[in-house]
């Protein structure tokens, strides 16, 4: 670049410091939205594939009978085209944690009730299922033991590493690490001699195949391994889409979401940018043609003008990555902690950044390259004289006609400056409008989800949790004495014991999560979608994720099973909430598959319906006072995935109408800018500082509720569009009036919204272009 | 300068009036009766101040010290938008570049100055159009300022410079964009107005503007009055 080049795009950058410092604030702005956006599409796009690629997660896990098969047979088996990795046979066993066990007072730690898988493996690694070491180490010696748990999660405060774990029929195993694996293939690991003492009754391969997209793809890779193996050998199979499909539930129901508002996110910057810096170079057209008077080549002055963006831009752009960081990472986090109990990694992706860093210097470039390139063909005659150009034929009738309403004629002037230059008011009013859109989407999405809570929510303010004996002191009342001194207590209006049991359902491997509830059920949770509550203690109600997974309908008759007990439900109501293992059934259901057990066992927490006017505070303080053996809490409004979704909704609502104003301070400036000269003769002809504002104020508010009035309709679009796609995704019926969340009222504030961005976003250069000394401006132009 | 009992009222007054901009003085001490009907013209070397006089009789920038009356209003105490009214009332300004609105035709341009005080736009087209006839030009009612000559864009101006029938019409340069023919004309026009009884304030390079339409001279330099004398406009 030659030196002249350079001290050109000096002295322009010098000269406008407004300008540069706009395009500078606009590109940082839009940079923070842009990674942010892509930060989010990034993390929304496939989060269980990535983590399953890097762990190289099992396509199929399979158990086999070591009674029918041999280890040598397996290794062999594995050995089929079409695997293209397997490891194991490793020794497994299913021990079942009993509710309650009542050595609680040893000390040690007693895992949550129900069957622990737990397989005999040497190390973390190897071709397949890359277990994630996050806590701790590898049992590496005799009685050790590695606990599976989301990274950075335990299941209880007791929970940790040193403590000594205690399982039915097993010598005390002492805790060494926490482990995570994406492929579920256990629920602990100790190391492979160690297994002889807890009595192994299965052998665990993994595999991973050439093909495995589909479920018949993984049937066909099962076929495979099994073709040469004895009839009898398979004992069960687990393929990674049934994991898939259970996981990320909750996680593809904000896909819909994430990914339409970084589309949103990315669209808005990119278009506020292209408008800001080629409006820069419009606006530069007068010192283009002076430029080229002294002898500058046309190459060196679309050079000039591309220099005096790119300083700005690149330096805004380097800014905003940075600051786009620090936002995104604690957002994502947020984001992604409700999901399915943190297995996803929720970083940003090195990617977004890239590409903003490369990305947002091209949109600049090109931005500014088009009107670089106008100015280039324009004589410099045109040029000099331009920026007093008169406008477009329809610019200006639209002013002629403008000039003949009764409007007050600093309103119809301003209405008619949008006019004037078309493409410029284009792009601003495009950026409204998805400004617009995106607090719609955003206000629609928050009312969607507190429609769909009120519809799950429970209708009890207080929960106490009976001590477990380990970290919590146990109660010495019975159920039914903690039950009469719950209803004795004041305040109390309704009261509901539950009791959460895992059982199975019989045939199958994984066990369902049964609630069984005693007393008010009404006050449990979830309004139903279909069906009926159940009355008897034959039937029993469930989610539509569980009619998915399991293949049932309502009228379908299911057979529990809780340690080899069987009882026949009938499934009569389908309710809002509900995932795909839970079910939800009476009192009299539990006692039929576990007359033998003392009931109290089963009961870990009382749900309370306080007397209206009530303090819960005051309710469990009074709740913890008769029976030290209870955990008193008061319930959340909304669970912390919702509470993310909308935190991070009104993040970037905040972001792109912050963007969307600057866009429309930058059109105004640019256009008040260019007609100084016009303003200094209104002046001069008697206009007062009022009517300037008014005049300017209005010609961007009209854009405003044109913004307004467009993206308004278009947001409600995106919304429902975006959230039945949640709600297909999560598998649930979404209630009544889920959709229909907004009032004539909201809408009329939203089309304000639009005005309200633009207004701002013009108040600062209207009142300096009220302010302006006329005497200056004549004297410059 | 002469003061008689049956001599028309003054119409501007300025008294001791400076303007600094940061280090140069624009305007040192420059004292001045204009009387109704009065057509003064100020010349000058460029520099000396001229425009910077008729900014402050126009109300468009406040002295550094002095007092400016118009009208028998002191624009000192008025505020910005007191200033804009006083403007729309008494003042009507045309300039060397002509300031039209290029967005406009001729007829909304001179339309525009009766609007701002909230005229009816029909009516206030319909004044626009009797002064476009009046200066001539009432067939280039739609055109717009990029399609007319300069001296017809002269005359618009000074068309929506007498819209509201201003007390005082001032004028910076108003022949300097153009050649003689269009100057002439232009010229023509203010000899009429000020024989109709128009006040007339004018800054030019151009003696033979001065010698034409001016009753008084004032010669300016170094941002003081160097010089007054009194003009016998030529036939
Ligand atoms: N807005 C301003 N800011 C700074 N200096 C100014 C400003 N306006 C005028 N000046 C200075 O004040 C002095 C007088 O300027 P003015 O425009 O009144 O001169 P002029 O007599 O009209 O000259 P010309 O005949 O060239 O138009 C000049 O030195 C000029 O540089
Ligand atoms: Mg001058």
């Amino acid at each position: 670049m030659s030196g002249a080049v350079w001290r050109a795009s000096r002295a322009a950058v010098r000269r406008r410091r407004v300008q540069t410092f706009v395009i500078g604030l606009v590109v940082l702005t839009s940079t923070v939205a842009l990674v942010v956006a892509l930060g989010l599409l990034a993390a929304a796009s496939g989060p269980f594939d990535r983590t399953f690629d890097r762990q190289r997660g099992a396509h199929l896990a399979a158990t086999f009978d070591p009674a029918v098969t041999t280890a040598e047979q397996l290794t062999r088996a594995a050995h089929r085209p079409g695997v293209t990795a397997a490891a194991g046979p490793f020794a497994q066993t299913v021990v079942t944690v009993p509710p309650h066990l009542d050595t609680a007072a040893d000390g040690d730690y007693h895992p949550p009730p129900g069957p622990v898988t737990v397989v005999g493996r040497a190390d973390p690694g190897g071709p397949v299922d890359r277990v994630d070491v996050w806590s701790g180490r590898w049992a590496t010696g005799p009685g050790e033991i590695v606990l599976m748990r989301p990274p950075g999660q335990t299941w209880a405060a007791t929970e940790g590493i040193g403590r000594r774990l205690t399982l039915p029929g097993a010598p005390p195993l002492t805790v060494v690490g926490f482990a995570s694996s994406l492929s579920q293939t256990a629920g602990a690991w100790v190391r492979p001699d160690q297994m002889p003492a807890l009595h192994p009754t299965a052998l665990q391969m993994l595999y991973r195949f050439d093909h495995a997209g589909t479920g018949a793809e993984v049937d066909e890779g099962r076929t495979t391994v099994t073709a040469d193996l004895p009839t009898g050998a398979l004992l069960g199979s687990l393929s990674y889409l049934t994991v898939k499909q259970d996981m990320t539930g909750t996680a593809n129901a904000y896909l819909p979401f994430l990914t339409a508002f970084g589309v949103l996110g990315l669209v808005v910057a990119v278009l506020i940018v292209a408008n800001v810096v080629s409006g820069a170079v419009v606006s530069g057209f007068r010192h283009i043609g002076v430029l080229k008077a002294i002898g500058f080549t046309p190459g060196q002055v679309v050079s000039v003008h591309l220099v005096m963006v790119l300083v700005p831009g690149t330096v805004g752009c380097v800014l905003g990555t940075v600051l786009g960081d620090l936002a995104a990472r604690p957002m994502l986090r947020t984001v992604f902690m409700g999901f399915d109990n943190g297995y996803f990694e929720a970083t940003l992706s090195p990617w977004a950044e890239v590409l903003t860093l490369l990305g947002m210097p091209v949109v600049v470039l090109l931005a500014a390259l088009g009107p670089a390139l106008r100015a280039h063909r324009l004589p410099a005659a045109r040029a000099i004289s331009a920026g007093s150009a008169p406008g477009t034929g329809r610019g200006l009738r639209v002013q002629r006609r403008l000039g003949g309403t009764r409007l007050p004629r600093a309103v119809s002037l301003g209405l008619g400056l949008p006019f004037a230059r078309p493409g410029r008011t284009v792009m601003t009013l495009t950026a409204l409008i998805l400004g617009v859109t995106t607090v719609t989407v955003a206000t629609g999405l928050s009312a969607s989800v507190g429609a769909f809570l009120d519809a799950t929510g429970s209708a009890y303010q207080s929960v106490s949790y009976v001590g477990d004996g380990a970290s919590t002191t146990p109660p010495t009342d019975t159920d039914a004495e903690i039950e009469a001194k719950l209803r004795a207590l004041p305040g109390t209006a309704r009261l509901a014991a539950a009791a959460p049991v895992r059982v199975h359902l019989a045939g199958a491997p994984q066990p369902l999560r049964a609630w069984f509830l005693r007393g008010d059920r009404e006050i449990a949770r979830s309004a139903l979608a279909a069906g009926r509550w159940y009355s008897g203690p034959d039937e029993a109600v469930v989610g539509a994720p569980f009619l998915k997974k399991h293949g049932v309908r309502v009228g379908d008759r299911l057979t529990l099973d809780l340690d080899g007990r069987q009882h026949t439900v009938t499934v009569v109501g389908e309710t809002v909430a509900g995932d795909s293992d839970g079910l939800t059934a009476p009192w009299e259901t539990l006692a039929a598959l576990a007359p033998d057990l003392p009931a109290t066992r089963y009961v870990n927490q009382y749900w309370v319906q306080v007397a209206p006017g009530t303090d819960v505070g005051a309710y469990n303080a009074a709740v913890k006072a008769a029976e030290p053996g209870l955990q008193p809490t008061v319930t959340g409004d909304g669970t912390s995935v919702t509470v993310s979704i909308v935190g991070s909704a009104t993040v970037l609502t905040l972001l792109l109408a912050a963007v969307a104003a600057l866009g429309v301070f930058n059109t105004t400036v640019l256009n008040t800018r260019e007609r100084r000269r016009d303003l200094g003769m209104l002046k001069s002809i008697g206009m007062t500082p009022r009517q300037v504002t008014v005049m300017v104020v209005t010609s961007m508010a009209a854009v405003g509720v044109a913004g307004g009035l467009l993206g308004v309709p278009l947001g409600i679009a995106v919304h429902r569009l975006v959230v039945p796609a949640m709600a297909d995704a999560m598998d649930t019926t979404l209630p009544a009036g889920a959709l229909d969340v907004w009032h004539p009222s909201a809408l009329a504030l939203l089309v304000l919204a639009g005005t309200a961005i633009a207004v701002l976003g013009t108040l600062v250069p209207a009142r300096s272009a009220a302010r302006l000394t006329i005497a200056e401006v004549l004297h410059n132009e | 300068m002469t003061s008689q009992d049956s001599t028309p009222p003054v119409v501007v007054r300025l008294d001791g009036v400076r303007k600094e901009y940061g280090e140069s003085t624009a305007l040192d001490g420059v004292s001045l009766e204009i009387r109704a009907g009065e057509a003064v013209a100020v010349m000058g070397p460029s520099g000396c101040g001229k425009s910077t006089l008729l900014n402050m009789v126009a109300g468009l920038d406040r002295p550094t010290a002095g007092t400016v009356t118009v009208h028998g209003e002191d624009l000192g105490r008025l505020n910005e938008t007191g200033l804009a009214l006083f403007r729309r009332k008494r003042i009507g300004m045309i300039f060397q570049f002509f300031n039209l609105i290029d967005d406009l035709p001729a007829l909304d341009n001179v339309a525009l100055a009766a609007q701002l005080t909230g005229s009816a736009p029909a009516q206030a087209r319909r004044r626009a159009l009797e002064l476009l006839g009046e200066l001539g030009i009432a067939d280039r009612r739609d055109t717009y300022p990029a399609a007319l000559s300069g001296g017809e864009r002269q005359r618009v101006a000074v068309a929506r410079a007498l819209m509201n029938r201003p007390a005082l019409l001032l004028a910076d340069e108003p022949t300097g964009a153009l050649d003689s023919r269009a100057g002439e004309q232009v010229m023509d026009l203010l000899i009429d107005l000020n024989q109709l009884g128009q006040t007339l304030l004018m800054v030019t390079h151009d003696p033979r503007l001065a010698t034409r339409c001016a009753s008084r001279l004032i010669e300016f330099a170094d941002g003081r009055i160097a010089r007054e004398s009194t003009l016998e406009p030529t036939p």
